[in-house]
Protein backbone atom coordinates (compact mmCIF):
# COMPACT_ATOMS: atom_id res chain seq x y z
CA UNK A 1 0.00 0.00 0.00
CA UNK A 2 2.41 2.29 1.17
CA UNK A 3 4.63 1.42 -1.78
CA UNK A 4 2.38 1.94 -4.37
CA UNK A 5 1.35 4.63 -2.73
CA UNK A 6 5.04 6.24 -2.71
CA UNK A 7 5.40 4.49 -6.42
CA UNK A 8 2.58 7.16 -7.79
CA UNK A 9 4.19 9.78 -5.60
CA UNK A 10 7.13 9.72 -7.23
CA UNK A 11 5.92 9.06 -10.66
CA UNK A 12 3.94 12.09 -10.27
CA UNK A 13 7.16 14.22 -8.54
CA UNK A 14 9.04 13.25 -11.90
CA UNK A 15 5.95 14.12 -14.23
CA UNK A 16 6.04 17.46 -12.50
CA UNK A 17 9.83 18.52 -12.49
CA UNK A 18 10.01 17.78 -16.50
CA UNK A 19 6.42 19.98 -16.76
CA UNK A 20 8.64 22.49 -14.84
CA UNK A 21 12.14 22.08 -16.64
CA UNK A 22 9.84 22.44 -20.11
CA UNK A 23 7.97 25.39 -18.91
CA UNK A 24 11.14 26.85 -16.70
CA UNK A 25 13.08 26.77 -20.25
CA UNK A 26 9.92 28.29 -22.10
CA UNK A 27 9.47 30.92 -19.78
CA UNK A 28 13.20 31.46 -19.03
CA UNK A 29 13.72 32.79 -22.81
CA UNK A 30 10.93 35.96 -22.60
CA UNK A 31 12.26 36.50 -18.80
CA UNK A 32 14.50 39.17 -19.06
CA UNK A 33 13.12 42.48 -19.00
CA UNK A 34 10.04 41.31 -17.37
CA UNK A 35 10.56 42.10 -13.54
CA UNK A 36 12.87 44.92 -12.09
CA UNK A 37 13.77 45.13 -8.60
CA UNK A 38 10.75 46.44 -7.15
CA UNK A 39 7.79 44.14 -7.19
CA UNK A 40 8.46 39.97 -8.50
CA UNK A 41 7.37 39.17 -11.45
CA UNK A 42 4.51 36.68 -10.66
CA UNK A 43 2.08 35.71 -14.32
CA UNK A 44 0.70 32.71 -12.38
CA UNK A 45 -0.29 34.01 -9.85
CA UNK A 46 -3.51 32.34 -8.84
CA UNK A 47 -2.08 28.63 -9.07
CA UNK A 48 0.81 30.00 -7.20
CA UNK A 49 -1.44 31.59 -4.39
CA UNK A 50 -3.58 27.71 -4.65
CA UNK A 51 -0.12 25.87 -3.70
CA UNK A 52 0.14 28.40 -1.33
CA UNK A 53 -2.53 28.02 0.67
CA UNK A 54 -2.18 23.86 0.31
CA UNK A 55 1.17 23.97 1.33
CA UNK A 56 0.23 26.04 4.45
CA UNK A 57 -2.50 23.57 5.31
CA UNK A 58 0.07 20.87 5.13
CA UNK A 59 2.20 22.78 7.32
CA UNK A 60 -0.04 23.46 9.83
CA UNK A 61 -0.94 20.47 10.51
CA UNK A 62 2.16 18.05 9.93
CA UNK A 63 4.92 19.94 8.96
CA UNK A 64 5.59 22.56 11.70
CA UNK A 65 4.42 20.86 14.50
CA UNK A 66 6.92 18.05 13.77
CA UNK A 67 9.50 20.62 13.47
CA UNK A 68 8.74 21.82 16.34
CA UNK A 69 9.21 19.17 17.98
CA UNK A 70 12.65 18.49 16.49
CA UNK A 71 13.48 21.81 17.76
CA UNK A 72 12.79 21.69 20.93
CA UNK A 73 12.71 18.08 22.37
CA UNK A 74 15.60 16.38 20.41
CA UNK A 75 18.72 17.22 22.21
CA UNK A 76 20.89 20.07 20.35
CA UNK A 77 23.93 17.78 20.19
CA UNK A 78 21.86 15.00 18.13
CA UNK A 79 20.46 17.83 16.14
CA UNK A 80 23.65 19.24 15.25
CA UNK A 81 25.07 15.61 14.49
CA UNK A 82 22.04 15.77 12.00
CA UNK A 83 22.81 18.49 10.14
CA UNK A 84 26.46 17.98 10.13
CA UNK A 85 25.30 14.36 8.00
CA UNK A 86 22.70 16.16 5.94
CA UNK A 87 25.39 18.80 4.87
CA UNK A 88 27.76 16.11 4.60
CA UNK A 89 25.65 14.72 2.21
CA UNK A 90 24.95 17.85 0.18
CA UNK A 91 28.66 18.52 0.07
CA UNK A 92 29.57 16.98 -3.61
CA UNK A 93 26.95 18.92 -5.14
CA UNK A 94 28.13 22.26 -3.39
CA UNK A 95 31.92 20.83 -5.15
CA UNK A 96 30.05 20.62 -8.90
CA UNK A 97 28.59 23.92 -8.54
CA UNK A 98 31.46 25.74 -7.10
CA UNK A 99 33.30 24.47 -10.08
CA UNK A 100 30.79 25.31 -12.72
CA UNK A 101 30.68 29.15 -10.96
CA UNK A 102 34.88 28.98 -11.65
CA UNK A 103 36.10 28.20 -8.12
CA UNK A 104 38.25 25.58 -8.39
CA UNK A 105 40.28 26.47 -5.38
CA UNK A 106 36.79 26.92 -3.35
CA UNK A 107 35.17 23.11 -4.53
CA UNK A 108 38.44 21.30 -3.50
CA UNK A 109 37.98 22.99 0.13
CA UNK A 110 34.84 21.70 -0.09
CA UNK A 111 36.00 18.05 -1.50
CA UNK A 112 38.60 18.29 1.18
CA UNK A 113 35.84 18.99 3.86
CA UNK A 114 33.67 15.98 2.49
CA UNK A 115 36.84 13.52 2.76
CA UNK A 116 37.79 14.39 6.25
CA UNK A 117 34.52 14.49 7.21
CA UNK A 118 32.97 11.44 5.67
CA UNK A 119 36.39 9.53 7.32
CA UNK A 120 37.45 11.35 10.70
CA UNK A 121 33.65 13.12 11.08
CA UNK A 122 32.55 9.17 11.41
CA UNK A 123 30.30 9.58 8.21
CA UNK A 124 29.28 13.47 8.53
CA UNK A 125 28.24 13.06 12.27
CA UNK A 126 31.03 15.54 13.07
CA UNK A 127 32.37 18.83 11.30
CA UNK A 128 35.63 18.03 11.91
CA UNK A 129 37.22 20.17 8.76
CA UNK A 130 35.66 23.07 9.93
CA UNK A 131 37.25 22.74 13.33
CA UNK A 132 40.87 22.44 11.11
CA UNK A 133 40.06 25.42 9.11
CA UNK A 134 38.24 24.31 6.10
CA UNK A 135 35.14 26.54 6.36
CA UNK A 136 32.03 25.36 4.79
CA UNK A 137 29.87 27.00 1.65
CA UNK A 138 26.90 25.80 0.63
CA UNK A 139 26.00 26.69 -3.26
CA UNK A 140 23.19 25.43 -5.52
CA UNK A 141 22.68 25.24 -9.28
CA UNK A 142 20.05 28.52 -8.58
CA UNK A 143 23.33 30.38 -8.05
CA UNK A 144 24.83 28.93 -10.23
CA UNK A 145 22.57 30.10 -13.03
CA UNK A 146 21.87 33.20 -10.97
CA UNK A 147 25.71 34.35 -11.21
CA UNK A 148 26.22 34.49 -14.78
CA UNK A 149 22.71 35.52 -15.95
CA UNK A 150 23.20 38.75 -17.31
CA UNK A 151 20.46 40.43 -15.21
CA UNK A 152 19.74 41.29 -11.89
CA UNK A 153 20.00 38.82 -8.95
CA UNK A 154 16.13 39.86 -8.03
CA UNK A 155 15.03 38.77 -11.82
CA UNK A 156 15.05 34.70 -11.52
CA UNK A 157 12.03 34.71 -14.07
CA UNK A 158 8.60 33.64 -13.28
CA UNK A 159 8.04 33.16 -9.34
CA UNK A 160 7.06 29.73 -8.67
CA UNK A 161 5.47 28.10 -5.62
CA UNK A 162 6.38 24.69 -4.99
CA UNK A 163 4.22 21.79 -3.31
CA UNK A 164 5.44 20.92 -0.08
CA UNK A 165 9.42 22.63 -0.68
CA UNK A 166 7.95 26.12 -1.00
CA UNK A 167 8.59 29.66 -2.53
CA UNK A 168 10.86 29.35 -5.76
CA UNK A 169 11.44 31.00 -9.33
CA UNK A 170 11.84 29.50 -12.81
CA UNK A 171 15.98 30.03 -11.87
CA UNK A 172 15.79 27.98 -8.65
CA UNK A 173 13.10 25.81 -9.72
CA UNK A 174 15.58 24.72 -12.63
CA UNK A 175 18.55 24.84 -10.13
CA UNK A 176 16.67 22.42 -7.84
CA UNK A 177 16.17 19.75 -10.45
CA UNK A 178 19.99 19.91 -12.08
CA UNK A 179 20.90 19.46 -8.14
CA UNK A 180 18.86 16.82 -7.76
CA UNK A 181 20.03 15.15 -11.66
CA UNK A 182 23.68 15.70 -10.63
CA UNK A 183 23.46 14.47 -6.58
CA UNK A 184 26.48 11.57 -6.96
CA UNK A 185 24.79 10.11 -4.20
CA UNK A 186 21.28 9.64 -5.90
CA UNK A 187 23.00 8.24 -8.86
CA UNK A 188 25.66 6.20 -6.88
CA UNK A 189 23.02 4.34 -4.53
CA UNK A 190 21.09 3.68 -8.04
CA UNK A 191 23.36 2.23 -9.52
CA UNK A 192 24.09 0.06 -7.13
CA UNK A 193 20.88 -1.01 -6.37
CA UNK A 194 20.72 0.36 -2.68
CA UNK A 195 17.06 0.45 -1.63
CA UNK A 196 17.03 3.65 -2.86
CA UNK A 197 13.82 4.99 -2.37
CA UNK A 198 13.67 4.29 1.88
CA UNK A 199 17.20 5.97 1.60
CA UNK A 200 15.99 8.99 -0.73
CA UNK A 201 12.73 9.53 1.56
CA UNK A 202 14.71 9.70 4.97
CA UNK A 203 17.36 11.59 3.69
CA UNK A 204 15.18 14.66 1.94
CA UNK A 205 12.82 13.90 5.03
CA UNK A 206 14.90 14.91 7.16
CA UNK A 207 16.41 18.13 5.41
CA UNK A 208 12.37 19.14 5.10
CA UNK A 209 12.37 18.83 9.01
CA UNK A 210 15.73 20.03 9.60
CA UNK A 211 15.33 23.50 7.52
CA UNK A 212 11.51 24.09 8.40
CA UNK A 213 12.88 23.84 12.27
CA UNK A 214 15.38 26.32 11.52
CA UNK A 215 13.00 28.54 9.77
CA UNK A 216 10.00 28.14 12.24
CA UNK A 217 11.14 31.83 14.22
CA UNK A 218 11.58 33.44 10.65
CA UNK A 219 8.48 32.52 8.88
CA UNK A 220 6.00 33.20 12.08
CA UNK A 221 7.22 36.38 12.52
CA UNK A 222 6.87 37.21 8.73
CA UNK A 223 2.94 36.12 8.96
CA UNK A 224 2.49 37.71 11.76
CA UNK A 225 3.54 41.13 10.45
CA UNK A 226 2.40 40.60 7.09
CA UNK A 227 -1.37 42.00 5.98
CA UNK A 228 -0.80 39.72 2.93
CA UNK A 229 1.80 36.80 3.41
CA UNK A 230 2.10 35.51 0.47
CA UNK A 231 3.29 38.58 -1.07
CA UNK A 232 5.56 39.26 2.27
CA UNK A 233 6.94 36.05 1.39
CA UNK A 234 7.75 35.89 -2.47
CA UNK A 235 9.19 39.29 -1.95
CA UNK A 236 11.57 37.99 1.17
CA UNK A 237 12.53 34.95 -0.66
CA UNK A 238 13.36 36.90 -3.62
CA UNK A 239 15.50 39.41 -2.04
CA UNK A 240 17.35 36.73 0.21
CA UNK A 241 18.08 34.98 -3.49
CA UNK A 242 19.12 37.91 -4.82
CA UNK A 243 21.23 38.92 -1.85
CA UNK A 244 23.24 34.86 -2.08
CA UNK A 245 24.09 35.38 -5.93
CA UNK A 246 24.79 39.42 -4.86
CA UNK A 247 27.46 38.18 -2.65
CA UNK A 248 29.03 35.31 -5.15
CA UNK A 249 29.10 37.87 -7.46
CA UNK A 250 30.62 40.36 -5.92
CA UNK A 251 33.61 37.78 -4.62
CA UNK A 252 34.42 36.91 -8.31
CA UNK A 253 34.71 40.40 -9.16
CA UNK A 254 38.78 41.41 -8.48
CA UNK A 255 37.91 44.53 -6.95
CA UNK A 256 35.31 44.34 -4.86
CA UNK A 257 37.75 41.52 -3.37
CA UNK A 258 40.79 43.66 -3.45
CA UNK A 259 37.75 46.49 -2.04
CA UNK A 260 37.28 43.64 0.75
CA UNK A 261 41.17 43.29 1.55
CA UNK A 262 41.87 46.65 1.82
CA UNK A 263 39.42 46.81 4.43
CA UNK A 264 41.23 44.11 6.25
CA UNK A 265 43.77 45.82 6.06
CA UNK A 266 42.74 48.90 8.08
CA UNK A 267 41.10 46.69 10.60
CA UNK A 268 43.89 45.21 11.34
CA UNK B 1 64.64 49.13 18.07
CA UNK B 2 62.65 51.38 20.32
CA UNK B 3 62.02 53.63 17.32
CA UNK B 4 60.83 51.17 15.26
CA UNK B 5 57.61 49.97 17.88
CA UNK B 6 56.98 53.61 18.27
CA UNK B 7 56.51 54.18 14.57
CA UNK B 8 54.55 50.86 14.52
CA UNK B 9 52.24 52.00 17.00
CA UNK B 10 51.94 55.10 15.57
CA UNK B 11 51.37 54.05 12.38
CA UNK B 12 48.66 51.62 13.74
CA UNK B 13 46.92 54.67 15.44
CA UNK B 14 47.30 56.59 12.31
CA UNK B 15 45.15 53.53 10.82
CA UNK B 16 42.86 53.84 13.66
CA UNK B 17 42.01 57.26 13.32
CA UNK B 18 41.48 57.10 9.53
CA UNK B 19 39.32 54.33 9.88
CA UNK B 20 36.94 56.62 12.23
CA UNK B 21 37.53 59.68 10.01
CA UNK B 22 36.91 58.23 6.66
CA UNK B 23 33.31 57.33 6.92
CA UNK B 24 32.60 60.45 8.55
CA UNK B 25 34.34 62.18 5.65
CA UNK B 26 31.89 60.58 3.05
CA UNK B 27 29.05 62.40 4.13
CA UNK B 28 28.30 66.35 5.77
CA UNK B 29 29.78 67.46 8.54
CA UNK B 30 26.83 67.52 10.90
CA UNK B 31 25.75 64.51 10.40
CA UNK B 32 26.25 61.87 12.60
CA UNK B 33 28.51 59.00 12.69
CA UNK B 34 26.35 55.98 11.25
CA UNK B 35 28.12 53.34 12.62
CA UNK B 36 27.72 55.12 15.48
CA UNK B 37 23.65 55.68 15.15
CA UNK B 38 23.69 51.29 14.74
CA UNK B 39 25.39 50.66 17.74
CA UNK B 40 23.58 52.72 19.96
CA UNK B 41 20.29 52.46 18.40
CA UNK B 42 21.11 48.45 18.94
CA UNK B 43 22.13 49.04 22.31
CA UNK B 44 19.01 50.69 23.61
CA UNK B 45 16.98 48.12 21.99
CA UNK B 46 18.76 45.06 23.75
CA UNK B 47 18.40 47.41 27.19
CA UNK B 48 14.72 47.52 26.40
CA UNK B 49 14.11 43.35 25.73
CA UNK B 50 16.67 43.24 28.72
CA UNK B 51 14.28 45.57 31.21
CA UNK B 52 11.08 45.94 29.76
CA UNK B 53 8.03 43.53 29.01
CA UNK B 54 4.78 44.16 27.36
CA UNK B 55 3.17 47.30 27.04
CA UNK B 56 6.06 49.06 28.86
CA UNK B 57 8.26 47.48 26.16
CA UNK B 58 6.26 48.02 23.37
CA UNK B 59 6.41 52.18 24.21
CA UNK B 60 9.93 51.62 24.46
CA UNK B 61 10.61 50.48 21.62
CA UNK B 62 8.24 52.86 19.92
CA UNK B 63 10.18 55.73 21.30
CA UNK B 64 13.31 54.79 19.97
CA UNK B 65 12.10 53.57 16.60
CA UNK B 66 10.97 57.40 16.44
CA UNK B 67 14.07 59.03 17.53
CA UNK B 68 16.93 56.74 14.98
CA UNK B 69 14.55 55.96 12.71
CA UNK B 70 12.87 58.05 9.83
CA UNK B 71 9.60 56.56 10.35
CA UNK B 72 7.94 59.17 7.83
CA UNK B 73 10.29 58.39 4.94
CA UNK B 74 9.98 54.66 5.84
CA UNK B 75 5.89 54.40 5.79
CA UNK B 76 6.25 56.70 2.43
CA UNK B 77 8.67 54.18 1.05
CA UNK B 78 6.53 51.17 1.73
CA UNK B 79 3.33 52.55 0.65
CA UNK B 80 4.80 53.16 -2.68
CA UNK B 81 3.21 54.61 -5.54
CA UNK B 82 -0.10 53.79 -3.41
CA UNK B 83 1.24 57.45 -1.55
CA UNK B 84 0.23 59.13 -4.16
CA UNK B 85 -3.06 57.78 -4.31
CA UNK B 86 -4.18 58.26 -0.49
CA UNK B 87 -4.91 61.29 0.80
CA UNK B 88 -3.43 63.29 3.77
CA UNK B 89 -5.64 62.14 6.36
CA UNK B 90 -5.13 58.19 4.94
CA UNK B 91 -1.33 59.37 5.25
CA UNK B 92 -1.37 60.55 8.68
CA UNK B 93 -3.20 57.49 10.12
CA UNK B 94 -0.97 54.81 8.25
CA UNK B 95 1.94 56.65 9.54
CA UNK B 96 0.31 56.18 12.77
CA UNK B 97 -0.70 52.68 12.50
CA UNK B 98 2.51 51.15 10.74
CA UNK B 99 4.93 52.98 13.49
CA UNK B 100 2.75 51.19 16.17
CA UNK B 101 2.85 48.18 14.18
CA UNK B 102 6.69 47.98 13.61
CA UNK B 103 6.97 48.84 17.46
CA UNK B 104 4.30 45.90 18.23
CA UNK B 105 6.86 43.14 15.82
CA UNK B 106 9.78 44.47 17.35
CA UNK B 107 8.78 43.92 20.91
CA UNK B 108 7.37 40.84 20.41
CA UNK B 109 10.18 39.68 17.69
CA UNK B 110 12.33 39.45 20.78
CA UNK B 111 10.29 37.01 23.84
CA UNK B 112 13.57 36.85 26.08
CA UNK B 113 16.73 38.47 25.95
CA UNK B 114 19.30 36.00 24.95
CA UNK B 115 22.83 37.25 24.93
CA UNK B 116 22.66 38.63 21.50
CA UNK B 117 25.15 41.41 20.77
CA UNK B 118 25.52 43.62 17.19
CA UNK B 119 29.25 44.07 15.68
CA UNK B 120 29.35 46.99 13.38
CA UNK B 121 31.97 45.61 10.61
CA UNK B 122 32.01 48.30 7.56
CA UNK B 123 30.79 51.15 6.82
CA UNK B 124 30.31 52.42 2.96
CA UNK B 125 29.14 55.43 2.35
CA UNK B 126 26.92 56.04 -1.42
CA UNK B 127 27.15 59.27 -3.26
CA UNK B 128 23.48 59.69 -3.01
CA UNK B 129 24.60 60.79 1.34
CA UNK B 130 23.37 57.37 2.16
CA UNK B 131 25.41 54.98 4.37
CA UNK B 132 25.60 51.03 4.57
CA UNK B 133 26.47 49.86 7.89
CA UNK B 134 27.43 46.47 7.79
CA UNK B 135 26.15 44.05 11.14
CA UNK B 136 26.65 40.90 12.43
CA UNK B 137 24.27 40.00 15.30
CA UNK B 138 25.92 37.58 17.31
CA UNK B 139 23.37 34.80 18.55
CA UNK B 140 24.28 32.62 21.42
CA UNK B 141 23.77 29.50 19.61
CA UNK B 142 24.12 29.17 16.08
CA UNK B 143 25.38 31.27 13.24
CA UNK B 144 25.56 35.42 12.98
CA UNK B 145 23.03 37.23 12.00
CA UNK B 146 23.88 39.44 9.27
CA UNK B 147 22.07 42.49 9.22
CA UNK B 148 22.55 46.05 6.93
CA UNK B 149 21.42 49.22 7.65
CA UNK B 150 20.60 52.14 5.94
CA UNK B 151 21.43 55.05 7.06
CA UNK B 152 20.62 58.90 5.70
CA UNK B 153 21.67 61.98 8.14
CA UNK B 154 21.28 61.29 11.62
CA UNK B 155 18.32 58.47 11.13
CA UNK B 156 18.08 54.94 9.83
CA UNK B 157 15.94 54.78 6.77
CA UNK B 158 16.10 50.68 6.07
CA UNK B 159 17.19 47.62 7.60
CA UNK B 160 18.41 44.46 5.89
CA UNK B 161 17.94 40.97 7.35
CA UNK B 162 20.48 38.66 5.67
CA UNK B 163 19.55 40.52 2.31
CA UNK B 164 15.81 41.59 3.02
CA UNK B 165 14.90 44.54 3.21
CA UNK B 166 12.05 45.81 6.13
CA UNK B 167 10.64 48.60 3.72
CA UNK B 168 10.64 46.76 0.03
CA UNK B 169 9.07 43.11 2.35
CA UNK B 170 6.52 45.82 3.39
CA UNK B 171 6.12 47.40 -0.22
CA UNK B 172 5.19 44.50 -1.69
CA UNK B 173 3.32 43.30 1.11
CA UNK B 174 1.36 46.38 1.04
CA UNK B 175 1.13 46.97 -2.41
CA UNK B 176 -0.60 43.68 -2.88
CA UNK B 177 -3.13 43.74 -0.30
CA UNK B 178 -3.99 47.42 -1.80
CA UNK B 179 -4.51 45.57 -5.47
CA UNK B 180 -6.49 42.69 -3.59
CA UNK B 181 -8.53 45.21 -2.36
CA UNK B 182 -9.94 47.42 -5.02
CA UNK B 183 -7.16 49.48 -4.99
CA UNK B 184 -7.86 51.57 -2.24
CA UNK B 185 -5.49 52.78 0.54
CA UNK B 186 -7.91 53.09 2.94
CA UNK B 187 -8.68 49.38 3.50
CA UNK B 188 -4.97 48.55 4.16
CA UNK B 189 -4.87 51.76 6.81
CA UNK B 190 -8.35 49.90 8.63
CA UNK B 191 -6.57 46.59 8.54
CA UNK B 192 -3.56 47.99 9.91
CA UNK B 193 -5.13 49.79 12.63
CA UNK B 194 -7.41 46.61 13.65
CA UNK B 195 -4.08 45.41 13.93
CA UNK B 196 -2.73 47.56 16.30
CA UNK B 197 -5.61 47.39 18.81
CA UNK B 198 -5.89 43.96 19.07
Amino acid sequence: MAESLSGTMKRKARRSLVAMAVAATLMGGCATGDTGATEVWDPIETPNRFLFSLNRVVDIIALRPVAVIYRDWVPEPAQKSVRNLLDNLGEPVTAINEVFQGDPNRAATTMARFLVNSTIGVAGLFDVATMLGLERTKEDAGKTIGLYAGVEPENGGFYLMLPLLGPSNARDGTGLMIDYLADPFRILTFNLAVDWTAYQAARYGMNVVDYRSRTIFALDDLEKNSVDYYAALRSAYTQNRADMIRQRREKTDTKGELERRDNLALVR
Amino acid sequence: MSLLAFRRVAMRLAGAALLFVLPALGQSASAADPAQLVQSTAQQVIDIVKNKTGADRQTAILTVLQASFDMPAMGRSALGTNWNKATEEERTRFLKAVASAEARAYSERFGQYAGQTLTVSKVTPRANGVSIVESKLNQATGQPIKIDWEVRGDRITDVKVEGVSMVMTRRSDFNSYIQNHGGKVDALVQELEIRANR
